[in-house]
């Protein structure tokens, strides 16, 4: 409860109020356009933050990730185009019904269901950061190496349909991590001579070329694809037999959403795909799905909202992401020299209150906005292609170019747009790599640093019980799926038979 | 103090990781086949191309009059046929951009070596 209203003291400061409703309008403004997700959103936005203090630029990164998902419902529902993929299992339903002419009442549900997972989401943050981080006071290099190979590992399920793929992006991320002077010993590597590289490849060119440049490369290959535009000619809200319908739908995604959020990794496009199954199982109107059932919006939404403030929970208590924005939100806060982790519970419980408070008043907030201006919102989504695009690659070089005033990061952001277009074309999900890539610097640290704990006696690694259990976790992470999977084809050739 | 780690096993230990990953994908292990991509489209090329000489272009003019040619530029690339629409939106977003990063942040962004000669 100390928590919860230190929260909204520290939001009541009239900078992180203002930066709170800057935060969370432009967060429901980008992610309403087309194929620019949160991710895209929040590392094109996370240049602006460079100046600020880290609790201002935690509340405004915040913001923006928890609006920015509700943005993506918008575009789902009234284009049948995602403005973030958290919001594809949303469309399914939101289109139909805004086809039918109840496009206010899918947009009126999809705000009221996101609020309300929000707002659960960020309580257990309340609850169980605290918790987790107390657990993870007691952890060592030994336990952090530990988990974020947990970490990686997740990645495994995330995007994509090749689990080897997604390592190998994630093992990437973690090479390009050590680009750079080694810290311990003073050698650079992978600099070849240019001084450039010599502190490593920045976060903020990275991160943005993978997201924004690579979908404006993607939009490129889809000119003159027509898109069918729906008027929100209905503005109507959900009734009350709406809200008593969807009522079982929100709670029980709301639940799961949180929990997958918290999971290493996996985020809100896992948490709303899942739920909008589990919503279609526990109906009782199950014959309406794919032709406009509400359910089927509050549920993905209810869900993918959840798992925003389930994502935090990792990030902030251990400093392992919950899913690819907090990745990035994560580098933000390295960017500004704060480390997420145990220790910032006692050493910068502020910044924490701000999170909790920002998060609760922006979820507050997107719900007013969503209910009161979604028709002006809507309008968002017809901004034509050739004037969208060109403008967010302006705004990327910018973005890119301001931090270190630096034309090289202006190339590295290229380089990766290539990158980040190239993994699509070739079933690989930017996300493992963007992973890889903020936890990098930790798996190495933290194994250089056991290592000299044990002596360099890698076996001292199996006498700690919670290394090995997350060694086992980790291991049935990546086995269990293949293994299940052989044991199921097996099981249906018959015996006897040679193939 | 650092023997048995040295700056080059940590990316050593990653590439093997990455060659190993690369030939259970080789083998189709944990790596269901894909259709091949179809052909990137020559839009794709001409907008990349686009996009690099804008870079070339800021180190030559500077960055906000590249900005506006590459945003009239892309445009029309893109399929827009309104001149005036595309230069008022561009004149306004660098304004914007310029007033922000410039004016409040107090950012400075390439002249380009031409304004370079002349100062």
């Amino acid at each position: 409860m100390d928590a919860f209203l230190a929260g909204l003291a520290a939001v009541a400061d009239p900078q992180i109020l203002f930066l709170v409703l800057a935060g969370t309008v432009l967060g429901v403004v980008v992610g309403a356009l087309p194929g620019i997700s949160g991710s895209t959103t929040t590392a094109l936005l996370l240049p602006l933050t460079i100046t600020m203090t880290p609790n201002a630029a935690i509340a405004f990164l915040g913001s923006i990730y928890c609006a920015a998902n509700f943005g993506g419902s918008i575009t789902a529902i009234l284009i049948n185009t995602p403005g973030d993929p958290s919001a594809s299992a949303t469309a399914f339903d939101g289109y139909p019904l805004a086809k039918r002419g109840e496009a206010g009442r899918a947009l009126g549900m999809s705000a009221v269901a996101s609020a309300i997972g929000g707002i659960f989401s960020v309580i257990v943050l309340i609850i169980f950061a605290p918790v987790l981080a107390r657990l993870a006071y007691q952890f060592g290099p030994p336990e952090y190496f530990a988990l974020a190979l947990f970490g990686l590992s997740m990645v495994a399920a995330v995007g994509g349909d090749s689990p080897v793929k997604n390592l190998m992006a994630a093992a990437s991320g973690v090479l390009i991590a050590t680009v750079g002077l080694d810290l311990t010993t003073g050698v650079e590597r992978f600099t070849f001579g240019m001084p450039a590289l010599s502190d490593g490849i920045g976060f903020i060119p990275v991160l943005i070329g993978l997201f924004a440049i690579a979908e404006l490369l993607e939009r490129a290959s889809q000119r003159g694809v027509v898109q069918e535009y729906i008027k929100l000619n209905s503005a109507r809200l959900p009734s009350l037999a709406d809200f008593r319908k969807c009522a079982k739908a929100i709670s029980v995604s709301s639940v799961i959403g949180t929990f997958i959020g918290m999971l290493p990794a996996l985020g809100a496009t896992t948490a709303a795909l899942i739920c909008y199954n589990e919503t279609k199982r526990w109906s009782k109107h199950k014959e309406e799905f794919g032709k406009g059932a509400i359910e089927g919006v509050a549920g993905p939404e209810a869900a993918n909202n959840a798992a925003v403030g389930g994502a935090m929970v990792p990030t902030l208590a251990l400093g392992i992401p919950g899913s690819t924005t907090s990745a990035i939100i994560l580098a933000g806060l390295l960017v500004q020299g704060v480390r997420p982790g145990p220790h910032l519970f006692n050493e910068q419980p502020t910044l924490l209150y701000v999170v909790f408070g920002s998060m609760l008043v922006a979820n507050l907030l997107y719900l007013v906005l969503g209910l009161g201006a979604a028709k002006i919102f809507a309008r968002i989504a017809l901004i034509p292609d050739a004037f969208l695009w060109p403008a967010v690659f302006i705004l990327s070089v910018v973005g890119a170019y301001a931090p270190n005033q630096s034309m090289e990061d202006v190339v590295i952001m290229l380089l990766f747009g290539g990158v980040g277009f190239l993994f699509r074309r070739y079933g690989f999900s930017p996300a493992p790599l963007i992973m890889g890539l903020v936890l990098g610097k930790l798996v190495e640290e933290t194994l250089k640093q056991s290592l000299l704990i044990f002596d360099q006696d890698w076996t001292q690694f199996f006498a700690r019980p919670v290394v090995v259990t997350l060694f086992l976790v980790t291991a049935a992470g990546l086995l269990a799926p293949p293994l299940l999977r052989a044991s199921r084809r097996l099981r249906r050739v018959p015996m006897g038979k040679n193939v | 103090m650092v023997s048995g780690l040295g700056a080059e096993a940590f990316p050593r230990l990653v590439i093997g990781v990455i060659a190993l990953l690369a030939v259970l994908a080789a083998f189709g292990i944990g790596n269901p086949p894909m259709e091949t991509p179809p052909p990137v489209p020559p839009m794709v090329w001409m907008t990349a191309a686009v996009l690099l000489a804008f870079v070339g272009a800021v180190e030559l003019v500077g960055m906000w009059p590249s900005a506006i040619v590459f945003l009239v530029g892309l445009g029309l690339l893109w399929g827009e046929r309104s001149l005036w629409k595309l230069t008022a939106s561009a004149l306004a977003l660098c304004a914007v951009l310029y007033g922000l990063f410039v004016r409040v942040l107090g950012g400075n962004f390439p002249k380009g070596l031409i304004a370079n000669l002349w100062s």
